[in-house]
């Protein structure tokens, strides 16, 4: 098999697309300083919080995401090849690993509120709930888009000629993967 | 209205943004104390004698910023009418960004309006003071939403502008909805008093602030251009056509 480097140019999406994945990778990126800097100056309390948390059910959403981003991979190598068919299946694929992740959280977040840990349990918990949350958000966000390119593609309103949208929705789906492979060690796993 | 008059309507209102930005950094940011402004974790008294401290700066910062925080409206109305432009017959985006500014002007002026009520009895019982310091910020950085849709309206016609030289580049489009979105961890001013999301945290004061006043910074500047190339085009338009600019 050959490989054509001509093929493998850079993603063809718009510079608006990247700028708004970079400012809400700066945002997170000071969320994380925040949190280090105020884990360092209470490491006790941080320490023994992290203990109460589900990892085994973080380490399954991490997979999930993984997935669910090699999905959209796909979709938008079907999609340059034309074949509208399989990238709709990928893309409902990537949007079920969604869904998947949100239920997942849900039963976490629940398990952790019946064990009377609310945002206001301490400054852990408060990072917890806050950085999840806002990753969850970005998982919904994500989301919509897959659904609204889904439904594009369905259509028929993208081809090989035509793929910058799908791939500026894959880009900020990815990164909406890349947070949480930074948040799962942060928070779950952060020894010392 | 002869067109000239209507421009120097359009410019003036251009304007404002920069008076806006400038006079509110001045009163409401220096002069009312609000850099550092008072931590949700200060006790009643510590906060009372905030207040008596800094008794007459306090009172001008917000006194005028309640004046000052006008100079948002003539801007919004520019901006809608150039939206409007945009949009052509029915154009509900530009609408929806007079409500949002004009909105915004409110939820800004009632709270500058908390901390003067505060700081109007210096000698009453310091739970007082902490409570109408507490309305003030729980006015400004809950109630956001206003602004938020503001921006993203703007950024939706932005967006779909499709002139030779649109209003916005998209750059600053995306930046906007960004920027509007940055504000969300504010909600959390209304739990917590101490860290990076309580209303003196990096997260809930300093980034959503300073986006909000860089995204007003952007537009101001793409908008006074709007309005100095319709003038610009309409001189060309006379020149060429010295009959039609008699008529």
């Amino acid at each position: 098999m050959s490989i054509s480097l001509e093929k493998e140019h850079a993603p063809s999406v718009e510079e608006g697309i990247l700028i708004f994945i970079f400012a809400d990778m700066c945002m997170f990126a000071l969320f994380f300083i925040s949190y280090l800097m105020e884990r360092n100056a209470d490491l006790a309390v941080y320490i023994s919080s992290q203990a109460k948390l589900n990892q085994s059910m973080g380490a399954v959403n991490t997979l999930i995401l993984l997935l669910s981003s090699w999905f959209v991979v796909l979709a938008v190598k079907a999609l340059k090849r034309n074949a509208e068919r399989a990238c709709a299946l990928f893309l409902a694929s990537a949007f079920s690993c969604g869904v998947v992740f949100i239920i997942n959280k849900a039963i976490e977040y629940h398990a952790k509120i019946q064990d009377g840990i609310t945002i206001l349990s301490n400054d852990f918990f408060m990072f917890y709930y806050i950085i999840t949350g806002i990753h969850l958000l970005h998982v919904l966000g994500g989301m919509i888009v897959l659904l609204v390119l889904f439904i594009n593609t369905r259509r028929g309103k993208y081809s090989a000629n035509n793929v910058a949208a799908v791939e500026g929705g894959g880009i900020y789906w990815h990164m909406v993967d890349l947070l949480w492979v930074f948040i799962f060690p942060l928070i779950y796993f952060l020894g010392a | 209205m002869d067109e000239k008059t209507a421009f120097r309507h359009e410019l003036i209102s251009a304007w404002c943004g920069p008076a806006f930005l400038i006079s509110f950094i001045i009163f409401w940011v220096i002069i009312g104390q609000n850099f550092p402004n008072p931590s949700p974790a200060l006790t009643a008294e510590a906060l009372q004698a905030r207040y008596a401290e800094n008794l007459g700066s306090i009172r001008l910062g917000f006194i005028m910023s309640m004046i000052i925080v006008v100079f948002y409206l003539p801007w919004t109305a520019l901006l809608s009418t150039q939206m409007a432009r945009v949009e052509g017959r029915f154009p509900v985006m530009a609408y929806l960004q007079l409500l949002g500014g004009g909105l915004t002007v409110m939820v800004v002026s009632f709270s500058a309006f908390f901390w003067v009520a505060a700081a109007f009895r210096p000698d009453q019982d310091p739970a007082t003071t902490q409570m109408l310091t507490d309305l003030g910020w729980l006015c400004i950085d809950l109630q956001y939403a206003c602004t938020t849709l503001q921006m993203i309206a703007a950024a939706l016609v932005g967006l779909a502008d499709k002139r030779e030289v649109p209003l916005f580049p998209r750059w600053a489009c995306y930046v906007t909805i960004w920027c509007g979105l940055s504000f969300l961890p504010a909600s959390l001013t209304g739990v917590v008093k101490t860290g990076p999301f309580a209303w003196d945290g990096m997260l809930s004061y300093y980034i959503p602030y300073a986006c909000w006043l860089g995204w007003y910074t952007i537009a101001s500047t793409y908008m006074i251009k709007e309005v100095h190339r319709r003038i610009k085009a309409s001189e060309d338009t006379a020149l060429a056509n010295p009959s039609l600019s008699r008529a």
